[in-house]
């Protein structure tokens, strides 16, 4: 797997990611292309801020009533003839899949593009079980072919160019085509069009289940969701806890903003609701459906402060606008899901010691809780993060020294305008016309791009006495 | 293995500790939503030529094909157009009596090759497995529209007997029929249907699947290239009927 | 009307690095008739603290901060982002039913200086203190933690004597982000590179805003590429003046 390598300090990661020219071109194009649909889409649509706050309330809503919701999509989907499986971790998904696949004698699996079966890492297992899993999400399936995992939560291979992808169809598929996303596409659906038809497990998440009616809501443009669910004999859905939405009605209000936010379409071009498995009277269907419910840290945060991460859509329109994720792209934070949320989520999944680096890859600028479609106050749980990545002592111990020493200082303005005048005799060697150019030690760090503007002459403070002379009588 | 009990007693433990970040409720849902679908197919029988042009527009705006004809007589004029454009002969429909009309035999007459399939389900697996090479090799797919909603250019289409789900996904151009009964003005008005066809005693005689198909398949993942036909159809064409089919 | 009592949050950054822009404040805000307080023994915000985890400290500035400024009738600071830690987090963190009252009152009497300028005072026509052409980056804190991006360029467009001209991406991230711009220092930097490009694109001779953390950034950046853009604080450009 080509995920970073996690030995690595995060800052390095990142700096390999500004290092590669053709990721830096690829994610400027495709963030600010992203950026400007968006913004185009929610323009031509007046009632959508409306509807961003109702869509927020109705998650708020469901959390507070999820057991409630919950036994009403399980009651839903056996009445129509799904089981229902309960995945506590990762492992234990894993290991209910595994089984399903077993008892219908799979050999092989086609996906449709879920984050919950990346969260949970599923490939390597079914590969593990003898059975094949195909990806058939474009993106994923030429990730999955250069063996590396999606480095955008939408666009899983935007990272890649299209002559990446035509060596890529050559070594893997022997296929020798010109580098043009039309014929590459062509190729793909040949491929992939084989595998559909041959597969016994179809695999996906769920943008959505609806508790009232027992429905399993597929998000997407390609079609490989409607396939993955009509023709292999047995469906298998894996979906987070929180994607539970309560009826139809408020289905509609997500639906209207989903797709705007994601790539600015008013809907993707397929939403497909699953209601149980093949039924009476219909040529096709799969005889069976699976949907596990999956917990993997979310009901922990239920009553813990990453509760409102659990609102998420997965439209990754707050990575488009992060100025960090466009900076580094997906890999960089080497876990499943990137970007501002990411941190969230990887938080959620892996605990808080997961992300002590990660909790600063923020400026906290703010964009991220603007752009989410359900106003996820993103830069509250960072802090929040990085509050207990401090409390619990995970935090260096010398960053907790400084910090500390830090907030002695402000409290005492004697010892801190002192400072200021220590700093301004300790700056002298390093000054020239008002700013510094470069420190030693980690002022380096902001040294080296930018000077520093050097400590006054004479600070406000100093100036304040003959200043409170000028006034007016 | 977690079983259904454990997995719902952490959800209400972790529930306990918390009353949740502000008061919130679901959306309103209607509370006679037959009345009100009936209300909107009133409001849609005097609105829906503006209805029409909006449906029309957006439906093209992703990149659908509109057509018009005044009767039903006129549709298989238009669909072997579409298919000699494209050198496509192979093709499989809706079960006339899901479609409203059996045109087989006059797409015959123009030289398209209509492929049969059953009112209902195959229960031979052997058979199954034929007719599903069978609609994987059709070109063309002709089914009808449950609803077209204008504010998205979008087609609702029910699953069911003599309707197969790969009726409008295999075949690489997907035409659909549909006349002024089907469309709704937006995806709120949807809601209401949908919310309909799930009341209590609404009876589950539709298949397992609802899709929305808004435009053709498409995708964008190589460097952002917008290419059509990834999986589902290369084409989506609508034919209106100005006439009502089932009139 | 009676005069308007001012105090000056002055921070930390304007007190240490731009002490200047304090003291065009002060100049400006007599010269509008107002009378102007500076509460001695203030520090710093203590958002630096906050934004880094360390709550406890961040609580401990900022309880001293609420006493400072509890008779203030008015409280005017350079800075959106300490602005939004006074009205923002300044409630939330205080324990102490009676501080917590005081934070709550001093967080309804907080502005950002343009904020204070349009909103309170209601002037807008200012003389500008240099020519040429200026153009306005939206501090990440006032923009979207105090929806204000209208009152800096309200007053940058009737500002008389300069032509004010939109920036491209005005509302994106400059790569401060107070310690990130330390921490990771690369991506700051390159975050600010796009910034600094657009900026010059514009033509203009000067980068304005209204954060003291902004300033010290973009600065930093256009000096170290010795860009002929100067990084000023709206109050520096503003000489007094009219409606």
């Amino acid at each position: 797997m080509s995920q970073a390598d996690l030995s690595v300090p995060f800052r390095q990661r990142a700096g390999s990611a500004m290092k590669d020219a053709f990721l830096q071109e690829a994610l400027t194009i495709a963030t600010t292309k992203f950026i400007g649909l968006r913004r185009e889409a929610f323009g031509d649509f007046p009632e959508g801020e409306k509807l961003r706050d109702v869509a927020r309330e109705i998650k708020e809503a469901t959390l507070q009533h999820l057991d409630r919701y919950l036994e009403q999509l399980i009651d839903n989907v056996e009445r129509l003839g799904g089981k229902v499986h309960f995945a506590s971790t990762a492992a234990e998904a894993r290991g209910v899949i595994l089984e399903i696949g077993r008892r219908a004698g799979a050999r092989m699996a086609v996906k449709s593009k879920s984050m919950a079966t990346e969260e949970i890492h599923l490939n390597e297992a079914l590969e593990q079980a003898g059975i094949t899993p195909v990806e058939t999400d474009l993106g994923e399936y030429i990730i999955q072919l250069a063996h590396e995992r999606p480095s955008h939560i939408i666009a899983p291979a935007i990272h890649k160019t299209k002559g990446q992808v035509a060596d890529l169809f050559a070594k893997e598929l022997r296929r020798t085509v010109a580098a043009d996303p039309e014929v590459l596409t062509k190729i793909a659906r040949g491929e992939l069009r084989e595998k559909f038809l041959q597969a016994d497990l179809g695999i996906t998440g769920a943008n959505f289940a609806i508790a009232d009616t027992g429905t399993i809501v597929l998000v997407t443009n390609e079609g490989n969701g409607r396939m993955v669910t009509s023709l292999p004999r047995v469906h298998v859905a894996v979906m987070g806890v929180e994607k539970v939405v309560p009826s139809m009605t408020d289905l509609m209000v997500f639906l209207a903003i989903l797709a705007k936010s994601a790539t600015g379409q008013k809907l993707s071009v397929y939403t497909t609701f699953v209601q149980g498995p093949r039924r009476a009277g219909e040529l096709e269907g799969p005889e069976e459906l699976h949907l596990v419910l999956l917990d993997n840290g979310r009901i922990n945060q239920l009553a813990g402060p990453l509760r409102e991460a659990l609102y998420c859509l997965r439209c990754g329109a707050c990575l488009n606008v992060c100025p960090v994720y466009r900076q580094i792209g997906g890999h960089a934070y080497g876990h499943t899901y990137p970007g501002p949320i990411g941190i969230l989520l990887t938080a959620m999944l892996s605990g808080p010691a997961s992300v002590k680096e990660l909790a600063h890859a923020s400026s906290l600028c703010g964009a991220c809780a603007e752009a989410c479609p359900v106003r996820i106050d993103i830069p509250r749980m960072l802090i929040e993060l990085r509050r207990e990545v401090d409390e619990t002592k995970i935090a260096p111990r010398t960053e907790r020294a400084v910090f500390k020493a830090f907030g002695r200082l402000l409290t005492r303005p004697v010892l801190y305008r002192l400072a200021a005048r220590i700093a301004r005799l300790l700056q002298r060697p390093f000054v020239r016309d008002g700013a510094i150019r470069s420190l030693p030690l980690f002022f380096g760090d902001w040294t080296r791009t930018r000077d520093l503007p050097a400590v006054a002459p004479r600070t406000f403070h100093e100036r304040w006495k003959e200043l409170a002379r000028e006034a007016p009588p | 293995m977690t079983t259904r009990e454990e997995f719902m007693a952490r959800i209400r433990a972790e529930m306990g500790k918390t009353r949740g970040l502000f008061p919130a409720t679901p959306a309103t849902r209607p509370e006679y939503p037959r009345e009100e679908a009936e209300a909107i197919r009133a409001q849609l029988a005097e609105r829906w030529p503006e209805a029409l042009e909006r449906f029309r527009r957006e439906f093209e705006k992703v990149g659908g094909v509109f057509h018009r004809v005044p009767t039903l007589t006129e549709v298989p004029q238009v669909v072997t157009g579409i298919a000699r454009a494209r050198e496509a002969r192979r093709l499989v429909s809706w079960h006339p009596s899901q479609l409203g009309a059996d045109l087989g035999q006059a797409l015959a007459a123009r030289g398209l090759t209509p492929l049969p399939m059953p009112p209902g389900e195959a229960t031979n697996p052997t058979e199954r497995a034929r007719l599903r090479q069978l609609a994987a090799s059709a070109e063309l797919g002709l089914t009808g529209v449950d609803l077209a909603i204008a504010e998205t250019g979008t087609l609702v289409l029910r699953s069911g007997a003599g309707r197969p789900r790969s009726t409008s996904l295999l075949p690489a151009y997907h035409i659909a029929v549909f006349d002024r009964t089907a469309l709704v003005e937006s995806l709120a008005q949807v809601g209401v249907f949908l919310e309909l066809w799930h009341a209590d005693g609404a009876t589950e005689d539709r298949g397992a699947v609802i899709s929305f198909i808004t435009g053709p398949s498409r995708t964008a993942d190589i460097e952002l290239t917008l290419t059509r036909g990834v999986h589902g159809p290369k084409e989506v064409h609508v034919i209106f009927v100005e006439r009502e089919i089932r009139g | 009307m009676t005069a308007p009592r001012v105090a000056l949050m002055v921070t930390c950054l304007g007190d240490v690095f731009f002490p200047e822009v304090g003291v065009s404040i002060v100049r400006l805000l007599r010269r509008l008739g107002a009378t102007v307080e500076f509460p001695p023994g203030q520090t710093c915000c203590g958002l630096p603290l906050f934004n880094s985890g360390y709550h406890t400290e961040a609580r401990a500035v900022a309880a001293r901060t609420v006493a400072l400024f509890r008779d203030a009738d008015n409280v005017v600071v350079p800075s959106g982002s300490c602005a939004w830690m006074v009205k923002h987090e300044y409630p939330g963190l205080m324990q102490d039913p009676a501080l917590k009252k005081d934070a709550l009152r001093l967080a309804g009497r907080t502005y950002e200086l343009s904020q204070f300028l349009v909103k309170v005072l209601g002037r807008r026509g200012f003389r500008a203190t240099v020519g040429g052409r200026v153009t306005y980056h939206d501090s990440c804190h006032l923009l979207r933690g105090l929806h204000e991006a209208e009152s800096p360029r309200e007053i940058l467009r009737n500002l008389e004597g300069v032509e004010f001209v939109e920036l491209p991406g005005a509302d994106e991230c400059c790569g401060f982000g107070g310690s990130f711009a330390v921490r990771l220092p690369e991506v700051s930097s390159q975050i600010l590179a796009k910034k600094l490009e657009n900026v010059e694109a514009t033509g203009a001779a000067c980068l304005v805003a209204c954060d003291a953390g902004c300033l010290m950034q973009m600065g930093g950046g256009l000096r170290r590429r010795r860009s002929r853009v100067r990084a000023v604080h709206l109050a520096e450009l503003l000489d007094g003046g009219g409606a």
